[in-house]
Formats: structure tokens, C-alpha cells, sequence
């Protein structure tokens, strides 16, 4: 299978010191393993490299990743795992506010430790439970005294089994609209996502590359920020989605299997 | 002689009102109102001593239903339970558009979804909002308006709402049309800059802004104020005797202005 490498490869020489691995759909899909891919992860640790593993999430705390992934045979350590929830958490740490937390009941345990009374920022997470007029009401009307709007992501839509449902991308583009400001998204493909994600790891983000199966959020997003990305061909990667971004992924490969190859043969650097 | 319309979703000026009617000016009321039918309406309005009838009344419902009915359309509604009926006379099985009003609690996340789903799932969707406010003011505070829902299932869908009501200029015209009054012959009485002001004044019309209901001392922020509505005309009271050609009602104006302890804004 031919593999796409491009150009702009040759002029970025750093060798490589991060993986960044997305999870749904390109180490598992829903409740099996890729494939082959629990030995490619043991393989790429024995290399000099810090692993990350970065997904969207809204309603699954680390530990509930931790646990879904060890069950599936990987071998991960929850300071390993960095979602959007983090992102989020970070950022309220940072702008030092206490939010009214629009999120699903499962993700609370990654918001451990930040005060939410007498709120004054608003964070909007997949919450079906919380999108309600009452809610909705109660959060527009903080925004509009100033609290800022923090969107764990965009997404307009997901699959459920029983047809498609809507995202918080929806709820956070009314919030939008009926108060004149703009959220902060912190979820992929937000750059800031990706570098929150190496804060902590030491290196930079042309030290680093994505693996991952959405063209747009997990590829695109990732060289937007300045790291290399890998397109996998499973999850929900669909013929000729490498075609949609520009500049196009480094390299689009077959599996998480495949990619972690390519970087143990082409990226680690000169070796003694 | 100049003609009036007066939006009255809000504050009742009610002394200017009778002044008015019994005066040689035409009114007819221009409402983004779609949590009642016309009917509930005009009563809520006579009960607050309005001598006001159904026929005086431009509201976005009956708009929509001739839009509905002009092009075959069959709507799925997202609406107030109490403005169902004003939809009554309209075909509404297996839906092939969406119509969104101020549904206050039944903008529930089922609703929205059932409403999501109908819309992606047609080959050409079809999205009419009653409306496009941000938000208005209750007693118990500012709640989400129909434009902040219409926005979410704009996303969602990735297509553009029609909007029936106000600030459409169709629907200005269509109140003009029924007084049979040029737009120049004509002003604008509101509290929402964007729906009320800026709407009229994009037909042609003047516009006086009320700093009572949604008005903010600040402009809301957001892309979508044009730069028309930094000129609201001036309310001099020279100046407006002569536009609206009348010293009765002028004088009127500011009584009320007295009386309420507000200011009609310039």
C-alpha cells in the first residue's frame, strides 16, 4: 500500500520525542481492540518517546477510560490520558473561575477539587440532561454578566444505535447568539488542545506527531499546531478523507500497527 | 399625514394609544408575539385597557401559515402549545419542514431533537423561524428567545432559517401593505434594537427606540448589528411634529415620557 509522505517532511528535521494517540477509533473501535495493536503500543514504548493518549470526551472521566482501555489489554497510566475534559479543567484553573458545569453526570470526577458554587463561567459539555430551557436560561444568563462560555467541543452531531442526536455544538451556537460572545473551545481541533496536551512532556510540537482516525479534528488539528500527523484508515476514516485537508496528513497508513512502524523505522533520529 | 405602527410587545404606552386612535393616524401593532394565538393576545391587551382588535394585529404565525401554504409545506412544530392553534387550518402530516417559535419550556432537548432529526433527514430542509430574537424579558428575568434555538439547529443542520416576523422585511411590508402606507409615511415604535429599530428602518421607515423590556443600556455585542442602526432619527420635538404632521401627538410622546419615567430615546 502505497504511503503518502508529505513534502514538507524533509524540512522539519527534529527528531521525535511524543506520540499522541487518539483512542476511539484508532486503538479500539467501541468495545474491541484494533487489531495487533496492544503489541504496536508495547513496541513504540520501547522507544525514546512519551506517549500521550488525547480524545474528546464529555462523559467519560480518566478513570473510566483507564478502565475501558485496560480491559481491552493496553498497558496505560492515567497521568497517560489527556481529554477535553482536562482541557477544560486546566483552563478554569488558569482563568481561575468557579463554573456552572454543564456536563454529564460521569464526568464530575474530573472536576474534583474546583468550586462551583456561586458560579461565574459556564462549561458545556454532551449533557442532554442539562440542555433544558431552565438550564439553558441559567447559564445564558451568566454569560451575559460576563462569565466566559467554555465548550468542551463543537460537535453538531453523534450516532446514537437509534439515529443521530445532537451534539453541545448546537446548545453553545445559541449561547452564542443570544449573548454576543464567543466560546472558548478546548476539545480537538483547537490548537490549545493539542499543546495542553505536551505541556508537561518537555517537548515541542514539532517534536511530536498524532496518531489518529478523524482527518479534520485529530490529523488537521494537530498540524495546525505544528506537530506531524498520521491518518489511520479505521474508526470512522472514510475513503479519501486524507484529500480534505490541506496541507495533507505527513502520512496516511493503514492501522495504529502501521504508523507506529513507520515512526520506529523513520522518525527517531540518528541513532549512537 | 403620517401613519404609525407601534409594537407593543412590552410596555403599554396607553395615554400615546388612545391619543393616537382617536387621532387621523393609523396603528397597527407589528409583534414578534408566538407564545399566544392573536386572540389570547388582544385580550391580555384589552384586559390591560387597550381598545385594540385581531385585524389591528401583525403577528409572525398567520405569516407563516401563507408562506406554509403558498409552497405545499408541511411543518413538523417547535412552538408555544398556545399559539398551536393559529396552525389549525395547515396539513401537518409526515412534516417536510420545520417551523420554530418562542416555545419557552418546550425547547427541551427531545423536542429539539425530534425536530434536529426531521430536518437532516429531508433532501431539502427547510427551517422557518418565527422570529430571530436573542432573548426578551419576563418578570422573573431575560430568558433564551427563538433566535438562540434557531441558531442551534442552524448549526446542527448546517443550513440557513428563513425568518418569518420580525426584523424580515417582508413582514414590515406586509403591516404597511394592510394600512396601505408608504414606509416613509411611517414609524416604528419598539424596545429591541435589532427586531424593532433596525428592521424598520431597513424598509424604509423611522424608528423610535423605547428604553423600557429588553432594552440595554449597552449594545449587546455579536456580527450581526449592522451599522444602520447607529442612526435612530432624532427626537426632536420640532423635528417630529413635522415628520409625524401632528402637535396632539407630539405632545402625547412627552407626557408619556413623563408619565412613566422613562425616556423615548433619540
Amino acid at each position: 500500500m502505497a504511503q503518502q509522505i508529505c513534502l514538507w517532511r524533509m524540512a522539519a528535521r527534529r527528531a521525535l520525542k511524543a506520540v499522541l494517540v487518539d483512542l476511539s477509533g484508532t486503538l479500539h473501535v467501541e468495545d474491541s481492540a484494533v487489531p495487533g495493536a496492544q503489541e504496536a503500543l508495547k513496541r513504540l514504548r520501547g522507544a525514546p518517546v512519551t506517549v500521550r493518549f488525547v480524545t474528546n470526551t464529555t462523559k467519560e472521566c480518566k478513570r473510566d477510560l483507564l478502565e475501558r482501555l485496560t480491559k481491552l489489554g493496553f498497558d496505560i497510566a492515567e497521568n497517560e490520558i489527556f481529554t477535553s475534559l482536562t482541557a477544560a479543567r486546566n483552563l478554569l484553573e488558569q482563568k481561575q473561575v468557579r463554573p456552572l458545569l454543564l456536563v454529564d453526570d460521569k464526568a464530575l470526577p474530573d472536576f474534583t477539587g474546583i468550586a462551583t458554587h456561586d458560579p461565574n463561567a459556564v462549561v458545556v459539555g454532551l449533557a442532554p440532561e442539562h440542555f433544558n430551557y431552565e438550564m439553558m436560561n441559567k447559564a445564558f444568563r451568566l454569560i451575559l454578566d460576563g462569565a466566559p462560555l467554555i465548550a468542551i467541543h463543537k460537535a453538531r452531531y453523534f450516532k446514537k444505535k437509534n439515529g443521530l442526536a445532537l451534539g453541545p455544538g448546537p446548545f453553545v451556537t445559541g449561547l452564542e447568539y443570544a449573548t454576543g460572545t464567543e466560546a472558548t473551545v478546548v476539545g480537538k481541533p483547537e490548537k490549545t488542545f493539542f499543546l495542553e496536551a505536551l505541556r508537561g512532556t518537555d517537548c515541542a510540537p514539532e517534536e511530536a506527531v498524532m496518531i489518529g482516525d478523524d482527518c479534520r479534528d485529530d490529523v488537521g488539528g494537530a498540524q495546525n499546531a505544528g506537530m506531524r500527523g498520521i491518518l489511520v484508515r479505521t474508526g470512522k476514516y472514510r475513503p479519501a478523507d486524507e484529500d480534505k485537508i490541506n496541507p495533507a496528513p505527513y502520512l496516511t497508513c493503514e492501522n495504529f500497527p502501521e504508523a507506529v512502524e513507520h515512526i520506529l523505522e523513520h522518525l527517531l533520529g540518528e541513532r549512537e | 399625514c403620517a401613519q404609525l405602527l407601534i409594537c407593543v410587545k412590552l410596555t403599554p404606552l396607553l395615554l400615546l394609544y388612545n391619543r393616537i386612535k382617536a387621532s387621523s393616524l393609523k396603528l397597527r401593532f407589528c409583534t414578534n408575539e408566538t407564545q399566544a394565538t392573536r386572540e389570547k393576545f388582544v385580550k391580555k391587551l384589552q384586559g390591560l385597557g387597550f381598545d385594540i382588535s385581531v385585524d389591528e394585529v401583525t403577528a409572525p404565525a398567520p405569516a407563516a401559515c401563507r408562506v406554509l401554504k403558498e409552497r405545499n409545506l408541511r411543518p413538523h412544530l417547535l412552538v408555544h402549545n398556545d399559539v398551536v392553534p393559529e396552525f389549525a387550518e395547515i396539513d401537518k402530516a409526515n412534516p417536510n419542514c420545520v417551523v420554530i417559535g418562542d416555545a419557552a419550556d418546550n425547547f427541551s432537548y427531545a423536542n429539539l431533537n425530534e425536530a434536529f432529526r426531521i430536518l437532516i433527514g429531508l433532501e431539502n430542509p427547510v427551517l422557518i423561524s418565527l422570529g430571530r430574537g436573542r432573548y426578551y424579558k419576563e418578570t422573573d428575568g431575560l430568558k433564551l428567545d427563538v433566535g438562540a434555538y434557531m441558531k442551534a439547529l442552524e448549526y446542527a443542520c448546517d443550513i440557513q432559517a428563513e425568518v418569518v416576523g420580525k426584523p424580515a422585511k417582508m413582514f414590515f411590508e406586509s403591516a404597511l401593505a394592510e394600512l396601505g402606507v408608504q414606509p416613509q409615511q411611517a414609524i416604528m415604535i419598539g424596545d429591541d434594537i435589532v427586531n424593532d429599530v433596525g428592521g424598520a428602518q431597513q424598509c424604509g421607515m423611522r424608528a423610535l427606540q423605547v428604553r423600557t423590556g429588553k432594552y440595554r443600556s449597552f449594545p449587546v455585542g455579536g456580527t450581526d448589528l449592522p451599522s444602520v442602526y447607529t442612526s435612530i432619527c432624532c427626537l426632536n420635538k420640532h423635528l417630529l411634529v413635522q415628520q409625524l404632521g401632528s402637535n396632539q401627538v407630539v405632545d402625547d410622546i412627552f407626557i408619556c415620557k413623563k408619565h412613566f419615567g422613562k425616556t423615548l430615546c433619540m
